[in-house]
């Protein structure tokens, strides 16, 4: 696919769901964090909280795929700051592989991702939300997301 | 009861296996090769055989409006199978039940022939056990300390995902080709969930949580983020389309890829797969000349490497290819008896009719118990880059052991 050459506004348009599990803990806190400090973020995210991104696999994330999501994140603890055992370790790799698998398929893996973020630092969050939408709109920009590329 | 065949594209080898619906004389069987040639009479059961494309839907309509019952037998019908793995190149091999709908199936790659008769009659199949509950390999379910491609004969009693084989015995349900019976970790022919490519994706995930892997810093968020490089993980999986969807492509959900399509649908199928995993891909695509598709792409790399074979290999090769020509004859004829004998006798030999004991420098496991199994074990061998050749198939791998390019040519079709 070679780069599509979309205007700004078309790429906006393109970016209108993204959904994130945050972990009840760190993810969650921290966007909690933000909204008191009321700092402001993109009105496409989306959040939807869990446990623990552990929770979450190949499966949730298809599924918010194939539903109309335009790009998907996880936000979990720090490494080596999960509050269950090592689960946001583990959903990096499952997230790691879904996005080879995207790779191996002719798409952007970008559209995909896993951040951290930490429940006293609201702008972690926000800072997160800001790359989540950076990253989609290369995704769209150069290979495509499996819902829509150029 | 009249029961039609209707074979479309690929390997026959379901087709084939469906002679032995003509065993015991219950059925009245007829076996149409060519779909387009069939006249459209009414009919009591039809069974579907090979991989569909979009431009075979006029024909499944007609099929559909004539029969009472119609069922798709074995997994190219019924989810896409191995063929479907072209989708990664822009093809479009659909899965009967996205076509037309009210189906009934049989998982597999090769179909159960016990099978096929329950659904034939409407009786219930009863409940399969799960591969693992009836695998002979004990399970820790540890996290693994790294990921080994190629298998190694040594350890028969631990699980091939302990030992870091990727084995989707964990969705998948018992079958009879029983590969895992041969050192071959299970594909997930014989899926026993939906979406079984994902879930057992998201299970390896969790086994390999020890493995490392690449993180980075977030700028903006100022915290650590899970890394675009390569990584142990990527590095030890160059092929996870081939792994875990390898039968159930179209049913993952996921869209048709964008790689760019090199040749014919077949070649396609290769490209992008693992130099260890071609004798059992090769094996599976099947029809007439598997057995001597799958020599041939073992024996180029063999040569190019100074890989020995012992004569007792070769021995063994050349029954394999001797029993290929005669399985022809048996199936021109429709033999139903001599189809098993023969079958039975290339499974006693390459393990199941998908070659699962083939492999490269010899045979996974033992054939006869009064063989010394020293003189054909295979044993793990070096990815070596370059382009082999061996007559009528030519291909060329990359540094990581990945098909980079295939020709095969039409008389090996």
């Amino acid at each position: 696919m070679s780069n599509c050459e979309a205007p700004d506004e078309l790429i906006q348009e393109k970016i209108q769901n993204i959904v994130v599990f945050m972990c009840n803990e760190c993810g969650q806190g921290s966007a909690n964090t933000a909204g008191v400090a009321r700092m402001a973020y993109d009105a496409a995210i989306r959040i939807i909280r869990v446990q623990c991104t552990g929770q979450v696999g190949p499966i949730q994330i298809m599924e918010a795929l194939t539903n109309g999501a335009d790009a998907v994140a996880c936000v979990g603890c720090c490494l080596g700051a999960c509050h269950f055992f090592n689960g946001n370790v583990i959903s990096m790799h499952r997230i790691k592989l879904m996005k080879k698998v995207f790779k191996e398929l002719g798409y952007s893996d970008q559209f995909v991702n896993q951040y951290t973020s930490r429940a006293a630092e609201g702008e972690t969050a926000v800072g997160d939300f800001e790359d989540i939408i950076d990253r989609l709109t290369t995704a769209i920009t150069e290979k495509g997301t499996i819902k829509d590329g150029c | 009861m009249d029961v039609k065949i209707f074979q479309f594209n690929g390997c026959k080898k379901c087709f084939n296996e469906t002679l032995l619906l003509k065993e015991g004389n219950k059925y009245k069987v007829e076996f149409i090769s060519d779909p387009k040639k069939w006249k459209e009479e009414k009919v009591d059961v039809s069974v579907i055989t090979g991989y569909l494309l979009p431009n075979d839907l006029e024909q499944l309509e007609k099929i559909k409006k004539n029969s009472k019952k119609i069922i798709a037998y074995g997994d190219c019908p019924a989810t896409g199978g191995v063929f479907a793995l072209a989708n990664q190149k822009g093809h479009d091999v659909s899965p009967l039940t996205n076509l037309i709908k009210s189906t009934n199936s049989v998982y597999g790659c090769l179909g159960e022939i016990e099978e096929l008769k329950l659904v034939i009659e409407g009786t219930e199949v009863p409940k399969l056990k799960g591969l693992c509950q009836v695998c002979s390999r004990k399970a820790t379910c540890d996290y693994l300390e790294a990921i080994n491609r190629q298998i190694e004969l040594e350890d028969s009693e631990s699980c091939f995902n302990d030992l870091g084989f990727l084995c989707s015995g964990f969705t998948a349900s018992e079958c009879k080709e029983k590969c895992i019976d041969y050192n071959t970790p299970c594909r997930g022919c014989k899926p026993s969930v939906d979406r079984s490519g994902i879930r057992m994706l998201a299970m390896f995930g969790t086994l390999a949580g020890n493995i490392e892997i690449a993180t980075e810093h977030s700028v903006k968020g100022a915290t650590d983020k899970l890394g675009d490089e390569d990584d142990d993980l990527t590095d030890s999986l160059p092929d996870v389309v081939g792994n875990f969807f390898r039968f159930t492509l179209p049913t993952s959900g996921f869209p048709k890829g964008r790689i760019p399509s090199s040749g014919t649908l077949l070649e396609d199928v290769f490209i992008g797969r693992l130099i260890e995993e071609i004798p059992l891909i090769a094996g599976l695509l099947g029809g007439a000349k598997s057995i001597s598709l799958t020599l041939k792409l073992i024996e180029s790399y063999e040569k190019a490497n100074q890989i020995e074979v012992s004569e007792q290999t070769e021995k063994y090769r050349s029954e394999l290819l001797q029993l290929e020509v005669e399985l022809q004859k048996t199936i021109e004829s429709e033999d139903a008896s001599k189809y098993k004998e023969i079958t039975d006798k290339i499974r006693s030999i390459a393990g199941n009719m998908n070659l699962s004991n083939v492999f490269f420098g010899g045979f996974k496991s033992i054939i006869d118990p009064n063989d010394d199994f020293n003189e054909y074990k295979a044993h793990v061998f070096d990815v070596v880059e370059g382009t082999y050749k061996n007559g009528s198939i030519e291909y060329t791998l990359d540094q990581t052991g990945i098909i980079k390019e295939i020709k095969i040519s039409e008389e090996l079709l």
